[in-house]
């Protein structure tokens, strides 16, 4: 067994998806057709040989519970297994993180009673699939206080910027520069906010942080000490697909980018499967005088008319004479006879009704809230 | 172990080998069906869904397979700290120990299973039929009758009587004679071979029969007749809906194909009774540009550039651009090259059609290519033919 434990951490603040997270965290986003956001940073870990997993929750988390469960469909339900960390209330803890250095802070003690030596330490809104083995190796063998992962390709879906981290390296791996938010970054390493480091000296961090009345662990604890050179921050490229999911565009050109098979394919390796929880549905049915065209269709739809360039969750139903085109439809969401869509993102149990239209601009794709009929 | 009104005995050591080259390797249970199941998802979903959540699954032939598919019993919420589905394979006592020899022998030999359990009734099932059933209600009928045995039956038209185990019955359903495949039918109420005992009858009655040398100890030839003639209290349960022996290729097809019409037969969709299954963990299938898909089934982890019509796709299945997959059931990970064409057929798991070949006939019996099997490019393969990926590697290697 890895001497590592992971710990994520979920419920950022600072990411919107408008009606898509008004009623759930980022990290139980419904995405790829029957995944939610937080099955790739878990299914990760569990490739890594990581047994022991925090997850830590704050606001709206029990479409995220009622996800993970026991973590019986990553493995994660034995003795060691998965944690769910939610927020509670004590004098010096309002419930509300104000970043991730104070969603640690509160849940210290979980890092103090863990074991192992490393902790792999993610938020929840960043998509790969990583065996961090490789990245552990790099870490132990650089003697590096603190190890962020990166990468270079162009494949890492960020629209908005304000979120998005950047590192200069030399040619060890040394991290040099580290710049957050900037519009025109010298860096060309962009952040996965991936980090590894030894668990007793996070613990210390945290502490020391959170001792200085500080919330920020990007900038307060990493930025600050790779400035004042107090820490040895090493960076690892990773060069697979990395997507952060923080905002409607981001997670609508995530979505699309699956429909290209050597993208589809990177993601979803058959050595390293993305688990998630499974609903048991029969497989999908295609009706004669449907139409299908450059689509993701998961089980238990079943498709009478048209789909184009779509990707269809679970349970979906298209009617006869229906037309979807450039859509995201989430599960058991309907779309009823002759009704016409493009460019939406339909939410869990929406329905379309007959003969319904919504048109969106490409550059706009427009949201159905869960359990809207239109 | 706390006590339990019923406990479930899945009889699955049989080969099946009129199912032949599907056989060859597995027990019929763990037999792929319907995109994503396999048989013996439906009575173990029945199980579970019936609240019955002490299973015994017997199994002998080619267990392998079976057992790693059953598991902990998780996919069917059998995984439980009192119950759960239990595989019981044939054991050595002392000096003595031996294969099962019948259905009876087999769960006379499990005897001290069941009594761990305390049981009032012991449900006995097979892993060869596609039914969804309500195993409770049965119980409620044999239990208000105050029946020593109840035996699960499906009237079937009369023309095809003569091929199954008839029960005739008085007008309160107590049987009254039993009949093995007659020429001259006096009942249209077949044996679903599903049965519930009262135990304590149950016991007394295998006890007796393993007693006698000369019995096949097999609950149809030996334990029901001599119930039977010892007036004991035998009554026929009728359960309407949908009921599919898949014992044969020819079976096994048609029941595939019976999920393409709608609305279906048995009902795969229906949330107040799953049928539950072991996930492969594949993202949804992709649909390439221009596919034409009619009346089909496609399961998740699948790649389809060909015409798919009237088939199912288990998962993970490749069907590459120009292909043709008519009436045919494609079974997990088979890959179906450029141009081939597959109609009225069989391909299982991981089998390979090469680019151009063609598999199957459009009348006559259904072909089949075995797991593992490749058919190279070009080839033909005919109606009813069973293409085996070992005698390939033999052929290959004394070539």
């Amino acid at each position: 067994m890895k001497d590592v434990m992971g710990l994520i951490v979920t419920g950022e603040n600072d990411i919107h998806l408008g009606e898509l997270t008004s009623q759930r965290a980022v990290a139980a986003m419904p995405i790829a057709g029957r995944y939610r956001v937080i099955d790739f940073q878990l299914s990760s870990m569990v490739h890594t040989g990581i047994k022991n997993v925090g997850i830590i929750t704050q606001k709206n988390y029990s479409s995220l519970m009622d996800h993970v469960g026991s973590g019986r469909e990553w493995d994660l339900h034995g003795k060691q297994g998965m944690v769910i960390l939610p927020p509670f209330l004590t004098r010096e803890n309002m419930g509300v993180y104000s970043g991730m250095l104070d969603a640690l802070r509160s849940n210290v003690n979980f890092l103090r009673r863990s074991k192992q030596e490393y902790v792999v330490l993610t938020n929840s809104h960043t998509i790969y699939n990583i065996d961090f083995s490789d990245a552990l190796r790099f870490h132990v063998n650089a003697g590096a206080d603190v190890t962020v992962l990166y990468c270079r390709n162009e494949h890492t879906g960020t629209t908005q910027g304000e979120n998005d981290t950047f590192y200069t390296v030399d040619e060890n791996g040394k991290v040099l520069t580290m710049e957050i938010g900037s519009s025109n970054p010298k860096g060309d390493c962009a952040s996965l906010k991936v980090y590894i480091t030894r668990r007793e000296l996070l613990h210390q961090l945290v502490d020391q942080g959170a001792a200085s009345g500080l919330h920020d662990f990007e900038r307060d604890i990493l930025q600050k000490n790779i400035n004042e050179g107090n820490l040895k921050v090493y960076g690892f490229e990773y060069t697979g697909i990395a997507w952060q999911i923080d905002s409607i565009q981001s997670y609508f050109n995530f979505n699309m980018a699956l429909l290209q098979n050597d993208f589809r394919n990177q993601l979803f390796p058959s050595e390293r499967p993305v688990y998630t929880k499974v609903r048991d549905d029969m497989p999908a049915r295609y009706v004669a005088g449907c139409e299908c065209t450059n689509s993701l269709v998961a089980n238990g739809c079943t498709i009478e008319g048209t789909v184009i360039n779509s990707i269809l969750f679970r349970g979906v139903r298209i009617a006869k004479g229906a037309v979807v085109k450039n859509s995201i439809i989430m599960q058991d969401a309907h779309i009823q006879e002759g009704a016409e869509i493009d460019h939406c993102i339909l939410d869990k149990q929406s329905v379309i009704r007959r003969n319904g239209r919504l048109i969106a601009p490409a550059a706009y794709p427009i949201v159905i809230a869960k359990n809207v009929v239109i | 172990m706390r006590k339990k009104k019923c406990v479930a005995m899945l009889l699955a050591g049989g080969q099946g080998s009129r199912l032949g080259i599907l056989t060859k390797k597995v027990a019929k249970p763990a037999v792929p069906f319907g995109g994503k199941f396999r048989i013996i998802d439906f009575p173990l979903s029945n199980c579970t869904n019936s609240g019955i959540d002490v299973v015994g699954v017997l199994t002998q032939y080619r267990p392998l397979e079976l057992n790693a598919y059953i598991g902990s019993g998780s996919p069917w919420d059998l995984d439980l700290s009192n119950g759960g589905v239990f595989v019981l394979p044939p054991y050595q006592t002392g000096k003595t120990g031996e294969w099962y020899k019948g259905t009876a022998n087999a769960i006379y030999q499990n005897i001290a299973f069941i009594e761990q359990w305390d049981p009032d009734y012991v449900l006995v099932l097979s892993g060869d039929h596609i039914y969804k059933m309500d195993y409770n209600a049965m119980l409620r009928a044999h239990i208000e009758k105050g029946a020593d045995l109840t035996i699960a039956v499906r009237e079937v038209p009369w023309e095809d009587a003569s091929r199954f185990g008839l029960l005739h019955t008085d007008e309160n359903n107590r049987i009254d004679e039993f009949e093995e495949k007659p020429k001259h039918p006096k009942s249209n109420k077949a044996s679903m071979g599903v049965y519930i005992f009262t135990w304590d009858k149950m016991r007394k009655y295998m006890e007796q029969d393993e007693a006698d040398p000369k019995s096949e100890n097999d609950f149809g030839k030996n334990i029901i007749p001599t119930m039977l003639a010892e007036n004991q209290k035998l009554y026929t349960y009728t359960f309407e809906g949908y009921w599919k022996d898949v014992g044969t290729i020819e079976s096994l097809w048609e029941s595939n194909m019976d999920l393409l019409t709608l609305p279906m037969p048995i009902d795969l969709a229906d949330k107040r009774w799953r049928i539950y299954a072991r996930n492969p963990g594949m993202p949804p299938h992709y649909i390439d540009q221009g596919v034409k898909l009619v009346d089909s089934l496609i399961t998740e982890g699948c790649e389809v550039r060909g015409v798919i019509d009237h088939s199912v796709l288990f998962a993970g299945v490749r069907v590459e651009t120009g292909a043709e997959v008519t009436q045919a059931v494609i079974m997990p990970g088979a890959i179906i090259e450029r141009g081939a064409v597959v109609r009225r057929a069989i391909v299982a798991e991981n089998a390979h059609i090469c680019a151009g070949a063609i598999v199957g006939e459009e009348t006559g019996n259904i072909a089949v290519v075995g797991p593992g099997a490749v058919v190279g490019p070009g080839e033909h393969v005919a109606a009813g033919v069973q293409i085996d990926a070992d005698e390939q590697r033999a052929a290959a290697s004394a070539k």
